[in-house]
């Protein structure tokens, strides 16, 4: 049973695979060495490797979050807001930690991060719950304020001493991350997210509260009837998914950028969805698939450099990957139609 | 009023050559055939589990059978479609409701056939109030959602949906568990109407009486296979209860009152009152159910039973008015479980397995299933599998999902888990609805022997018979006001005339 349900993506990987080889060949460019140049850009050595975990940890925070929400059918488009929310919590902390030792500062940017995107996702939460505003709609507009909000910090309140560049000031050094194994950028930030992973798993699948959720999110009157806060637990469980994607933004920040601009997220929020969906919401299936989405982003580069192909192009094979899993994964293959 | 067999054995319009399906493990259906000829009805019948809704739900094109073939007026029907059934002219109506709850009834019948080619609300309505009118049903008012609707409207509009297709062959399954009194006879003649028109009846039922009534030949099923077809003209109640059954069995006609302890209040409702808005729909409702007692309301559904399920379970707050628990000394029972009418809806979560659904009971919960906030499987799945055998529900187990099971087993769960962990009282609304006897009568005496230990019980139901069969004081409810009647030697008229809200004191 284990084996078959990896079989499926590997499968859409392989389809997705053959699909691009017939594009490049039609491109004039050898399938084999594209394929080559993406996998040594991903995995290739050490520091490249390290550089693929770097790029996907954002995307574990941030499908975490996803899943977090969409198990409650709470359909959290706004990952990316809540991410920057909770980078520019931490962001304006962390100029003030100078004083402070490490142990303290790395917790407390971490904790910033998290309120800030709790903040962001609780209040999709509340009016879904209290004013029955589509959290889609909403989420979606928060990620555009989050966006001019970050924009306007950094152009204005937040602005670099030297007030040359749109960017905020770096956070003090005790509250960076310490980097790993240097020269490689292997930090906290992913074991973290590893953490994270496994206590969503336990949460969802162990907790009463997460029983609630997937109650919830399966089946809102049943759950009703039996006396269970529907309202409450939608406020909760967007909170929660905001701060989650929040701690991502955070440890981002206090990790590789240490300083907050405004091109701080490549819209990792977005490509989360995708991170969650194929891990079916898995928390813990939610870790490949991140680091799958990060090898892609960042084998992407190397592809350019090496074969002179567009790295547009990785975001057309991630494309077909989701279509083709989702294709694998419908009633016409099984019949799961008649079991439902 | 049985109609002679019309046709002879070549006008057969719907046939069904070796059809088997399995589920899982579970085998569903084994080897059935099966047909239906020009202008006759045909009735279904079995008991729960049989595999009658899989069958009509292979005619209609829902399921796809793991073998064997469907032919329409001899050409085979392409499977696993519901809209190439309906374009070849086979309509069904299902147990559970499938409207669009936010829409009204009027949207609801415009995705019927009343408007093929330009959507038009003026003549649908027209249409469909006609075609209601031959039914003797009466429509609700345009513009209301259909979600402020009882079930008893919802499956009416079902039927009137599925007649606008001007289907050949029409499916209903247990269409009059729903219908009061009034309303059966009509519809029975509908049926007959229908019949005489050339269409295909197939009823599913697991009321004999009415089966023999208003049927031509009746096809018996058993554990997935047919284990006799009939003539209705030459069968009777009791040759086809031992066909479904395997065995003899008593049909329940006893109206004995079970004898009770005078205990202790156990559930006292003291002026409950809701309002929604100008509406009243429950009208200072005082009621005390004593421990041991089964307290019956009889009453048309859409009378505010709905409701005051809803507020005795504590989803709805009432608008003045109080609702107490008692909990007795020295008793272990505690607090209200509610069976609700809806189960798949209201009941069930149907995505999750059986185990998870039973923590969906608070009590479960509280009391045996969770460890500061976290969840002790191996304990759920235990009282699941307890269960399971106490209540004897067919499936695969604990980890099997509660869609996997079928409408009976699924009323079996609902109770079971309601009777899990001794509540102080048990509100049941309708649960006997859609069950065969033998299933019907087991839940019955489960509802007794509860109450015999102490329990008390609120039972809301409009079928009179069970009701009677059941319960030690008896109200009627009508437009959210309670009336008790007189329970030894009762007066069948002036209940009728109640429920009716013909009489009001």
């Amino acid at each position: 049973m284990k084996l078959a349900v990896l079989a499926r993506p590997l499968a859409a990987l392989a389809i997705a695979a053959a699909l691009i080889s017939v594009i490049l060949l039609a491109l004039g460019a050898s399938p084999v060495s594209v394929f080559e140049a993406l996998c040594e850009g991903a995995f290739g050595n050490w520091l490249v490797f390290t550089d693929t975990l770097t790029k996907s940890t954002p995307l574990l925070f941030c499908g975490l979050a996803v899943a977090i929400a969409f198990e409650g059918a709470l359909w959290n488009i706004g990952a990316n807001g809540q991410l920057l929310a909770g980078a520019m919590s931490a962001g304006a902390l962390g100029q003030k930690l100078g004083g402070w030792p490490h142990a303290v500062a790395t917790p407390a940017l971490l904790l910033a991060g998290a309120g800030g995107g709790a903040v962001w996702g609780g209040i999709a939460g509340w009016l879904r719950a209290r004013r029955d505003v589509n959290e889609v709609i909403g989420t979606i507009m928060l990620n555009f304020v989050a966006g001019q909000i970050l924009s306007w910090l950094v152009h204005g309140p937040l602005i670099e001493t030297s007030r040359a560049y749109p960017m905020s000031a770096p956070i003090a050094p005790a509250a960076e991350f310490r980097l790993y194994f240097r020269p490689s950028r292997l930090n906290l930030g992913m074991l973290l997210a590893v953490a994270m992973a496994v206590a969503c798993y336990v949460f969802l699948y162990h907790t009463e509260k997460g029983f609630e959720l997937r109650a919830m999110g399966r089946n809102r009157h049943a759950t009703a009837f039996f006396g269970i806060n529907t309202g409450a637990l939608t406020v909760w469980a967007m909170t929660l998914s905001g701060a989650l994607a929040g701690v991502g933004g955070a440890s981002h920040l206090a990790a590789i950028t240490h300083r907050l601009y405004e091109t701080l997220s490549p819209g990792w929020g977005y490509e989360a969805i995708a991170v969650a969906l194929i891990a079916r919401l898995n928390p813990l299936a939610i870790v490949p698939s991140a680091v799958l989405f990060g090898a892609l982003d960042n084998g992407a580069q190397a592809m350019q450099r090496a074969q002179g192909v567009s790295p547009v192009l990785v975001q057309v094979i991630e494309g077909l990957v989701i279509i083709i899993l989702l294709v694998f994964d419908t009633s016409a293959w099984s019949a799961v139609r008649d079991e439902a | 009023m049985r109609q002679s067999a019309k046709g002879g054995p070549d006008d057969k319009v719907l046939a069904a050559n070796a059809i088997t399906k399995r589920f899982g493990r579970t085998v569903a259906l084994a080897g059935v055939d099966f047909c239906a000829r020009e202008g006759e009805i045909h009735a279904l019948v079995g008991e729960n589990g049989a595999g009658k809704s899989t069958l009509i739900s292979i005619f209609a094109g829902r399921l796809r059978p793991d073998y064997g073939h469907v032919t329409l007026d001899g050409a085979a029907l392409g499977a696993g479609s519901a809209t190439a059934a309906l374009a070849r002219g086979i309509a069904a109506v299902y147990q559970s409701p499938m409207l669009f709850e936010r829409m009204g009834w009027e949207e609801n019948l415009a995705l019927g056939g009343f408007s093929p080619q330009r959507l038009n609300l003026g003549t649908v309505v027209a249409d469909a109030e006609a075609l209601a009118g031959e039914l003797g049903f009466t429509l609700p008012p345009r513009g209301v959602v259909v979600e402020r609707r009882s079930v008893a409207e919802r499956v009416r509009l079902e039927i009137l949906r599925a007649l606008s297709f001007r289907p050949r062959v029409l499916i209903l399954d247990e269409p009059t568990s729903v219908l009061s009194p009034a309303e059966l006879q009509p519809f029975l003649q509908l049926l007959r109407h229908l019949g005489n028109q050339g269409r295909v009846v197939i009823l599913v039922t697991h009321k004999l009486a009415e089966a023999l009534a208003v049927a031509d030949r009746i096809t018996v099923l058993r554990h997935g296979r047919v284990t006799a077809e009939r003539q209705a003209s030459l069968t009777n109640e009791a040759e086809l209860a031992r066909l479904m059954m395997g065995e003899d069995i008593a049909l329940p006609h006893s109206t004995t009152v079970p004898s009770f302890n005078h205990l202790a209040a156990a559930v006292e409702l003291d002026k409950v009152t809701l309002k929604s808005g100008e509406r009243l729909i429950l009208d200072e409702i005082s009621l005390t159910i004593a421990a041991g007692s089964i307290v019956g309301v009889a009453g048309v559904d859409g009378n505010g039973q709905d409701e005051l399920v809803e507020v005795m379970a504590g989803v709805r707050a009432p608008t003045s008015g109080s609702i107490t628990v008692h909990k007795l000394d020295g008793d272990s029972r505690d607090g209200l479980a509610v069976i609700p009418q809806n189960r798949d809806v209201d009941g069930l979560i149907l995505n999750l397995s059986l185990w998870e659904n039973l923590l969906l009971s608070r009590s479960v919960r509280e009391r045996l299933a969770t460890w500061h906030g976290f969840i002790r499987r191996s304990q759920a799945a235990q009282l699941c599998q307890d269960l399971m055998r106490r209540f004897r529900i067919r499936g695969s187990g604990p980890k099997a999902l509660a869609g996997s099971l079928s409408g009976g087993n699924r009323q079996r769960f609902v109770v079971a888990r309601a009777l899990a962990l001794a509540p102080a009282a048990i509100i049941a609304h309708d649960i006997c609805r859609g069950l065969d006897l033998s299933a019907a009568a087991e839940l019955r005496v489960r509802l007794r022997e509860f109450a015999a230990q102490g329990g008390a019980v609120l039972l809301i139901s409009c079928d009179l018979e069970e009701l009677l069969a059941l319960c030690n004081r008896l109200y009627v409810i009508n437009r959210g006001r309670l009336t008790e009647v007189q329970r030894e030697l009762p007066d069948l008229v002036e209940i009728g005339l109640l429920m009716s809200g013909a009489s009001q004191q």
